[in-house]
Formats: C-alpha cells, structure tokens, sequence
C-alpha cells in the first residue's frame, strides 16, 4: 500500500456536491450494464465500487423473506443470512484468489462478485412471479429453467472479468469457489417458498 | 504635559487584510450544510439503532435503515465533507497494471486563508472518532446479550466508519510515520484548546491584538 501527499488538483476534488453524485450514479449504472452484457473491458475492474452490491444484496434479502404468521419475528435471521451469505461468501472468495496468487485487488474482487449476483436477483423477481400463479411440476420446471439460465450467465459474466488476473495453471482452483457461491444463492432462490 | 504614548482608547491600526483574514479565520462554521450532514447520518444511525423498537417492531425495517443511513454516511463523509470542512482526501486508483494504491491528499494551507477552522476541524474530527467507538460498544453489548441477527449490521456499522477514521488518520499523517507522536500532538491539541480557548494564540497574531474599549 503506497502513499503519497501532493498538492490538491482542481479537477474533481473542488467539484460540487451535484457532480460528485452525478458521476458516481452513472459509474454504477455504467457496471450495471456491463453485468449485463459481459464483454472483456476493464471498467468494472478499475473503477470499483460497492453501491451496486449493496443495493443487489439488500433487495435479494427483501425478496428472499418469508412471511410469517407472527410479526414478531417477520424474517429476520433469514434476512441477515442473506446478507452474511453473500458478503462473507464474496470475502473468502478473494481471499482464496489472493492466495493462489490472483493478482487482482481485495476490493475489485468484491466489486465483481457483487455486481455478477444481478442476474440472480433478476431470477429471484422471475421466480416471485411465477410463484404467484398455481404451484406445481410446471412451475417448478420454469423456476428451474430460469434460475439455471440466469446462474450461468452470472458465472460467464464473472469469469470474463476474474479469469484473467489469475496465473493460467490456476483458473480452474480460483473459479470453482465462484460457482459454489452462485449455487449456494441459487439454490436459495429456488427452494423459496413464500410460506 | 507628557501625554502617555499609548492609552487604553487610542486605536491601533490595522491592516485591513489582515482584519479581513482574522474575521474569516475567526468565522465559526464555513459550510453549514456540510457540517450538518456529517453529524446528521452518523448520528441517525445510532438513534435509529438503538430506537428501532419504539418506531416498529419489524426487523428488516429497521436493518435496511440503519444499513442505508451508515452508507449515505460513508459516501458524504469520504468524499464530501472531509474536502469542504478539513481539505483532506484518501481514495484507491487502480494503475494500468492493475495494482491498486491507495492516495491520500491533503490540502496545504496558503497564506491567504487557513484550510479548517477550529470549529470545523473539531466538530469533524469528534464525529469521526466518537462514533466508532459508540458502534463497538453496540457490538459487545449485541454479542453478550446474544442478539446474534444485530451483529451484522454492527460489524457493517463499525467496519464503514473505521474505514473513514483510518482513511483520514493516514491523509492528516502525510509523511509522519509515528502515530504515537500524531496521537500525542492531537490530545494535547484538543486539551488546550478545550481548557483555555481565550488563550490559544497562533503565534503570527501576537502583534494584532486588538484593543477592546
């Protein structure tokens, strides 16, 4: 970790309030998009953020609730589980990459792995949905679907950025924590029942 | 007759710059907002923390709150009020390489006006400390009466609000590398101030005093 005191630069640090919000609102829309369509860019890797995990984790939580008789008690370790399942589960996964020599960034691997759960959280509102409607093997077989198609594209997404900072003998034993993760989380999504 | 060469109602003249800086130097609070909103998220946090079960009785409810509240702290605090009320600035840049580093930047104080004024720096640097140290006492108090689902969100609470402690602990160091000697420098600092504020004299204004009738 190297420091170093200079001069302040009047370019963004005397910026306004406004500005300083406007951009970092669409660097996380900007990783939004690049979740969304992977393409190898460094975007989401040099200008890290955890915005975007935060809101993804705190609405899987939201969605991931059941609802229970009593009020008292309406969700609530479910909701820190949630939460200490992905944030905890993203640590040691970087923590692992570390180890093995990855050189990537404590804070750009949370970053990834945070911003790769959007296509779950989109599973989980597909899965809500279709919950709604009659229960049975055709609603199971559809969740099913979507959770699948949805996992792998997380996978692939989080592959393309994480891949290339590993040394080439050591891909596969940095990957295959990342897919325990998302199927640790997807198989939360599909076993939700809302009762 | 030998009139006495200074009496108690002759003026003295001063420069008029110098007044103007001295009245600027002297102004309590430069940015209003900015101080306001320092307080504002951290203190919420911690009201809302440890209030949540007058306001509603739903856990998610008040999680997601405090969880929201601590992070609006964390961005306004990084990177807001700590360039508006004490000129300091630490974030991470990522080389073309991919290494990251970290960067901490302070504002040097120019002769025409000083980078914070006392009650600024004060308030921000009070803030900054006391509220971590509230968080850890949550967290023993969370641990021991093994109300486990709460101690998420107090290690959430303690780890952003560290972060920017330490952040601004490593800018307000710059090349000193000694913490004992910074950590000494600050507490005689706040003793003397808080003592005798009357007295506190920066050496340049020995000279400047003005005569009060």
């Amino acid at each position: 970790m190297r420091s170093h005191i200079r001069e302040f630069d009047s370019s963004t640090l005397n910026e306004s309030v406004q500005n300083t919000i406007m951009r970092d609102l669409k660097a996380v829309g900007k990783k939004f998009m690049h979740v969304l369509y992977p393409r190898k860019s460094n975007t989401l890797l040099r200008d890290w953020d955890l915005w975007g995990p935060l809101i993804l984790c705190v609405t899987l939580a939201l969605m991931l609730q059941r609802s229970s008789v009593d009020s008292e008690k309406d969700g609530g370790p479910q909701f820190a589980e949630v939460f200490v399942i992905v944030w905890f589960g993203a640590v040691t996964i970087t923590l692992n990459s570390k180890l093995l020599g990855g050189n990537i960034s404590f804070f750009q691997s949370l970053c990834v792995l945070g911003y790769c759960i959007l296509p779950l959280t989109v599973a989980m509102l597909v899965c809500r949905l279709v919950l709604l409607a009659e229960q049975g093997p055709i609603n199971f077989m559809v969740r099913l679907f979507v959770v699948i198609v949805m996992f792998t594209w997380s996978i692939v997404a989080s592959t393309a950025f994480l891949a290339d900072s590993q040394p080439p003998n050591r891909k596969a034993l940095a990957i295959y924590p990342v897919f325990l993760f998302y199927f640790v989380i997807s198989w939360m999504i599909l076993t939700f029942t809302p009762q | 007759m030998k009139q006495a060469l200074v009496d108690d109602t002759e003026d003295v003249s001063l420069d008029l710059g110098n007044e103007e800086e001295l009245a600027f130097r002297k102004a309590k609070i430069r940015h209003p907002l900015a101080t306001f909103f320092h307080l504002f998220f951290r203190v919420s946090a911690i009201v809302t923390y440890v209030c949540c079960d007058w306001f509603s009785r739903s856990f998610v409810g008040c999680f997601v709150t405090v969880l929201l509240l601590l992070s609006f702290d964390f961005w306004s605090v990084k990177n807001v009020t700590g360039r508006l009320l004490v000129g300091l600035r630490w974030w991470n840049h990522i080389d073309e390489d991919g290494k990251g580093r970290w960067i901490f930047e302070a504002r040097k104080a120019s002769p025409q006006r000083s980078v914070a004024t006392e009650a600024e720096a004060r308030i921000f640097w009070l803030g900054l400390v006391i509220c971590p140290l509230i968080w850890t006492v949550f967290f023993f108090s969370t641990l021991f009466s093994l109300k486990l689902e709460w101690l998420a969100l107090v290690t959430a609470g303690i780890s952003l609000q560290a972060a920017n402690l330490y952040g601004y602990i490593l800018c307000k160091m710059g090349g000193e590398r000694d913490i004992g000697k910074i950590t000494a420098s600050f507490l005689s600092q706040m003793v003397f101030q808080t003592a005798s504020p009357r007295d506190f004299q920066k050496p340049g204004l020995k000279g400047l005093e003005i005569h009060k009738h």
